[in-house]
């Protein structure tokens, strides 16, 4: 399939008090017409430091996008003026927030806030806008749609506004929808119906998706693809059942032993990775992971491992993945 | 979507629709006695402006040497000054003066302050460092001195103006004085606004809607005016009406001192000056020459204050007891 995003070494940083925050530091992906891409990490990992990077909303000062190239269908989306990325913004490109109760502005209602980006990229007139923002709440799945579009956002309730912020990113036909956690601030029963929306979404109108979360659960459902993140580097990436089945980066392989499964012993505890991550204003020189890594060598201190291919389609940034594949089975079985 | 699913949605019409906004916002103002009663004198204070040359008994300027220094009568509610003017004709007028100023100048702090208070705090940069330094030299001094300084300043390159440029009707008719007092409270009340309006918007510009609306490529004059100044604006009409009752006061302040408003034209600060300089040393003789327009300006400027306080516990419930 074709390329629809290339992400080339892209470094992102803020410029604090404290010092320079290195947030993302060199990440390429790609992601192809219609294909899900999940981006897995823990929290500060740069994930979404990195699409909203893409999406050139870096708050600057005191952000920075310091290198790297975001190419859209071929358009380098860091070059373009800022005319031009508001026309991708939206359109051709569009976002969900993690948390839907601040997401959607409390003076306007969503009908109006459903119809800005209807007016202000396809052109539509008002009466236009009205009824299509009533297809798109059937289409999200909301409940007398037409009653709804003059009430306000407190009238909702959160896993309502949350199908009201996925129908305004869609309300364009984009294609690519970015997802930053929106599924973090909902109880379980409405995650599930929120999944089940984008996938059916995905199907029906063929889009690219990045979907953010550091819930594993969530993402192995949905995503084609997985990159997983640490410390503002792309330590891993592999199609998701490789993830789940082949774990290289001895990172993964801690992500997926502190998850809770429904097939391990009754009696088995849960393996927490131990330590934190790394002071990103002041960066180790060698692996970002070594301090917290079972794996390490003298080598993982000095020299930071870049992403090279472990397996097909499935690359991984560690000098020591072909040992972790050894002693994977002893390792897992420790567990129990 | 699935059977199981739907069956866990919530039935059709479960919202209750809740009393809008508005309608919460006046029954808040309604249950809050001082703001009522502020709000009731404020709307008799413009019906009185509105109304002043039917609801006047006399022209303001009206002098009748037959009749001064009448205790209130009938036929003058008020009494008479030494010039035999009947003051309850020029209280009503002087509400007109006051009104007039007050929705100038707001009109003009108002204009003012929130473009560039929403522009330093949204834009950011330059734009901040340039507006907000030039509101901190207003604030460096102390504000109604730099109003009788600006009064002061500007009159009478005011008139020479006029006159050069065949006015001298205007010159003379007083109707400058408004200008003057008009000008100087307006050249500084921005100020305060301004920071108020920045300080909203710097926190309002970081609220997720706001990154929302800049990722659906809402273009940044309408992000702030359609998301960040509604958002931002409850502070800003509490620091507006409390604001009015300092515009009231402030034009009484440069009345009474003589550089405001000059008699003959109606102004209860200049009508104060004019009573309690004749009468001060036969005190308390012809006292309500000077308790009634004191106590006129008094209540307008509490009334101000009191639905100043009434909308800032409207709009913030949560400081409310």
């Amino acid at each position: 399939m074709a390329t629809l995003l290339e992400v080339k070494d892209l470094k992102t940083e803020f410029r604090t008090q404290d010092g320079v925050v290195h947030a993302v530091n060199g990440v390429s992906f790609t992601v192809d017409e219609g294909e899900t891409l999940g981006l897995v990490g823990e929290s500060g990992c740069g994930k979404s430091v990195s699409v909203l990077s893409v999406m050139r909303l870096i708050p600057h000062p005191p952000g920075k996008i310091t290198n790297g190239q975001v190419l859209f269908q071929g358009r380098d989306l860091l070059q373009v003026d800022d005319e031009e990325i508001r026309s991708v913004r939206g359109n051709k490109i569009a976002m969900v927030f993690q948390d839907p109760m601040t997401s959607l502005n409390p003076v306007l209602t969503i009908g109006t806030q459903i119809g800005e980006a209807l007016e202000l990229h396809l052109g539509m007139t008002k009466e236009q806008a009205r009824k299509r923002s009533v297809e798109l709440l059937k289409m999200v799945g909301i409940p007398e749609a037409e009653g709804r579009l003059d009430d306000y956002p407190h009238q909702f309730s959160g896993g309502m506004r949350q199908r009201v912020m996925i129908a305004m990113a869609l309300s364009c036909s984009p294609q690519l929808l970015i997802a930053d956690e929106p599924t973090t601030a909902l109880d379980v029963t409405i995650q599930a119906q929120i999944v089940d929306i984008v996938k059916r979404l995905k199907t029906e109108l063929g889009m690219a998706i990045i979907w953010i979360t550091h819930d594993l659960g969530v993402i192995a459902g949905l995503a084609d693809r997985i990159n997983v993140m640490y410390a503002g580097f792309v330590i891993e990436t592999a199609p998701v059942k490789e993830i789940f089945g082949n774990p290289l980066h001895p990172y993964t392989l801690g992500l997926l032993t502190s998850i809770p499964r429904l097939d391990a012993a009754m009696k088995s505890k849960l393996t927490p990775i131990e330590g934190l991550p790394p002071d990103l204003i002041e960066m180790p020189k060698g692996c970002p992971f070594y301090n917290r890594c079972t794996f390490r060598t003298d080598q993982c201190a000095n020299e930071n491992p870049a992403l090279e291919l472990g397996a097909v389609r499935h690359s991984v940034a560690c000098w020591n993945w072909q040992d972790v594949l050894k002693k994977r089975a002893a390792y897992l079985s420790g567990r129990a | 979507m699935s059977q199981a699913m739907s069956a866990l949605e919530p039935p059709l019409g479960w919202a209750s629709r809740e009393r809008s906004s508005q309608e919460q916002l006046a029954r808040r103002i309604v249950s809050n006695l001082p703001a009522l009663l502020g709000a009731a004198v404020i709307v008799w204070m413009v019906i009185l402006a509105i109304f002043a040359p039917i609801i006047a008994t006399y022209p303001y300027d009206q002098t009748n040497l037959n009749a001064v220094e009448q205790p209130p009568s009938l036929a003058h509610w008020f009494g008479t000054d030494a010039l035999g003017r009947d003051m309850f004709s020029r209280v009503v007028w002087g509400a007109r003066s006051a009104v007039f100023v007050i929705v100038m100048v707001t009109v003009i702090d108002l204009g003012l302050g929130l473009q560039l208070g929403a522009a330093a705090g949204y834009l950011g940069g330059w734009v901040d460092t340039l507006v907000m330094r030039v509101a901190d030299i207003l604030f460096a001094f102390p504000g109604l001195l730099f109003v009788f300084f600006i009064a002061a300043t500007i009159k009478p390159g005011l008139l020479a103006w006029a006159r050069t440029h065949g006015l001298d009707d205007l010159a003379r008719s007083g109707y400058l004085d408004y200008a003057v007092v008009i000008i100087a409270l307006g050249v500084i009340g921005w100020a305060g606004l301004a920071r108020l309006v920045r300080a909203q918007v710097l926190t309002v510009k970081e609220r997720e809607f706001v990154i929302s609306a800049r990722a659906t490529g809402v273009p940044t004059w309408r992000i702030i005016l359609r998301h960040v100044l509604p958002n931002s604006i409850a502070p800003v009409i509490v620091a507006l009406s409390m604001g009015m009752g300092d515009i009231a006061l402030s034009e009484g302040y440069l009345s009474f001192l003589g550089i405001g408003l000059q008699p003959p034209a109606p102004s209860w600060g200049n009508i104060l000056a004019d009573n309690a300089g004749q009468y001060w040393r036969t005190f308390p003789q012809m006292i309500w020459l000077v308790l009634i327009p004191g106590l006129v300006l008094a209540s307008v400027v509490f009334a101000f204050n009191f639905l100043g306080d009434g909308l800032n516990e409207a709009l913030n419930p949560e400081i409310s007891p």
